[in-house]
């Protein structure tokens, strides 16, 4: 194989040992922010609305069932994906797609404040960290999926009206789209600063080897030379 | 662990991931889009009632103090306030008298408290509700100055949700005198259990 080739071989494989170590890293970030998502999801439907009434009597309200169950059910394959599976493609889009139903149920559980939509753009940039775009797609899908079919049983959930037209949801996805192009440019831009540094690393490694070889050569050299004299 | 008993694991943990998220869906759906029990209000504006009426336009609205969807229903009270200048709601608060003193200070009752122009009247064991044959907290009833009722319902359109919706703009459009009458479903806690209701 030739020079050029050796280095672009060993830049590759530089830059993929790089980018799967920031994604297992990534990967166990997110273990632990949807295990913490899980815990303040619970915590906050029992300061919200702990339980439900009628009257004198009071039973667990339906949103601390919830976010018990429902919650945990969210949260339980992305987890044990990260802790079992780091750093592979399923991990990361079931990791994503987890991430924005964590955002559809905070929501609920916050009887649909408006502040907490900003859990949503704030976990895509979050998931931005991947470096890999295709990941963002999955999360726009599931919001723009979650908001459709909201929009179609309870609208009014989601819009605040009761008739909304069938677009809606795309626009609320495009505030989104809208988000990705930046994240999805930066993500664009990272990598290739990352295939940049792994050619230079790779070319200094290449130097190194080259300037090692010519000294074992020289000292051979000096060794006859003095063994001649 | 072993490679075949992660892979199981994973297996199970993707099914119940799916299932879940399913389920969620649909008990959410069911939870927030089910109004509670309507009102079977009387017609008439009822005489044994200790509610003062008002001079054009009376409105009463029921809570349960711990019923964590009113508080979207007090919301919506705000707006109807902001939009009807002329309107002085009065809030029966439900309060069992079996109950210790201070049960009904909830988060509830301090925004129906900071209502403009609203009077909070607490309302032992319900009575002046069952005068009113409502059921379900956050129902709202409009009569006019004949004490006609014009209005019975809620103005939330969910469980929890505050917002725009159809009660909320068929109340003001009757005080407005762009609509004769309404009625709209009414989502939140039974004002009483049915053990209450059968005493």
């Amino acid at each position: 194989m030739s020079t050029n080739g050796n280095v672009a071989e060993r830049a590759a494989e530089l830059r993929d040992e790089q980018v799967h170590a920031r994604r297992v890293r990534v990967d166990r970030m997110f273990a632990v922010l949807l295990g913490i998502q899980y815990l303040a999801g619970i915590l906050g439907a029992i300061a919200v609305s702990p339980y439900a009434w009628a009257g004198k009597e009071k039973v667990l309200h339906m949103h601390v069932w919830i976010a018990i169950l429902g919650g945990g059910g969210i949260v339980i394959l992305p987890i044990l994906l990260a802790i079992f599976r780091p750093g592979t493609t399923l991990t990361r889009h079931v990791i994503a797609a987890s991430q924005m139903l964590s955002s559809a149920l905070l929501i609920h559980l916050t009887g649909g404040r408006i502040e907490t939509h900003f859990h949503v753009f704030g976990s895509l940039a979050f998931l931005a960290f991947y470096l890999d775009w295709k990941v963002l797609l999955t999360a726009t899908t599931v919001v723009a999926a979650d908001h459709f079919a909201r929009g179609i049983f309870f609208p009014e959930s989601v819009y605040g009206i009761a008739n909304p037209e069938w677009w809606r949801f795309l626009e609320h996805a495009g505030w989104v789209v809208f988000e990705d192009i930046f994240l999805v440019w930066a993500c664009v831009l990272s990598l290739r600063e990352i295939d940049a540094a792994a050619v230079r690393q790779a070319e200094v490694e290449h130097l190194q080897e080259q300037e090692q070889l010519k000294s074992a050569a020289l000292e051979m050299a000096l060794a006859e030379l003095k063994a001649t004299a | 662990m072993t490679r075949r008993l992660r892979t199981a694991v994973l297996i199970a943990a993707a099914l119940l991931w799916v299932s879940t998220v399913a389920a969620a869906f649909q008990a959410i759906r069911r939870f927030e889009t089910t109004p509670g029990r309507a009102a079977i209000a009387p017609r008439t504006w009822p005489v044994s009632s200790r509610i003062q009426r008002a001079a054009d336009w009376t409105l009463v609205m029921l809570i349960h103090p711990h019923c964590s969807c009113s508080r979207a229903s007090v919301q919506e009270l705000q707006a109807v306030i902001e939009s009807a200048p002329t309107v002085h709601p009065t809030v029966l608060l439900y309060r069992p008298t079996s109950f210790p003193r201070g049960w009904e200070k909830t988060d509830v009752f301090e925004a129906a408290s900071r209502l403009r122009r609203t009077r909070v009247i607490i309302d032992d064991d319900g009575r002046e509700a069952r005068l009113f044959g409502g059921f379900t907290s956050g129902q709202t009833f409009l009569y006019d100055r004949n004490g006609t009722l014009r209005f019975a319902g809620g103005i939330t359109s969910l469980r929890g949700h505050a917002g725009i919706n159809r009660g909320r703009t068929d109340l003001v459009d009757i005080m407005q005198a762009r609509a004769a009458r309404g009625t709209h479903p009414v989502f939140g806690c039974a004002i009483a259990s049915v053990t209450e209701e059968a005493k």
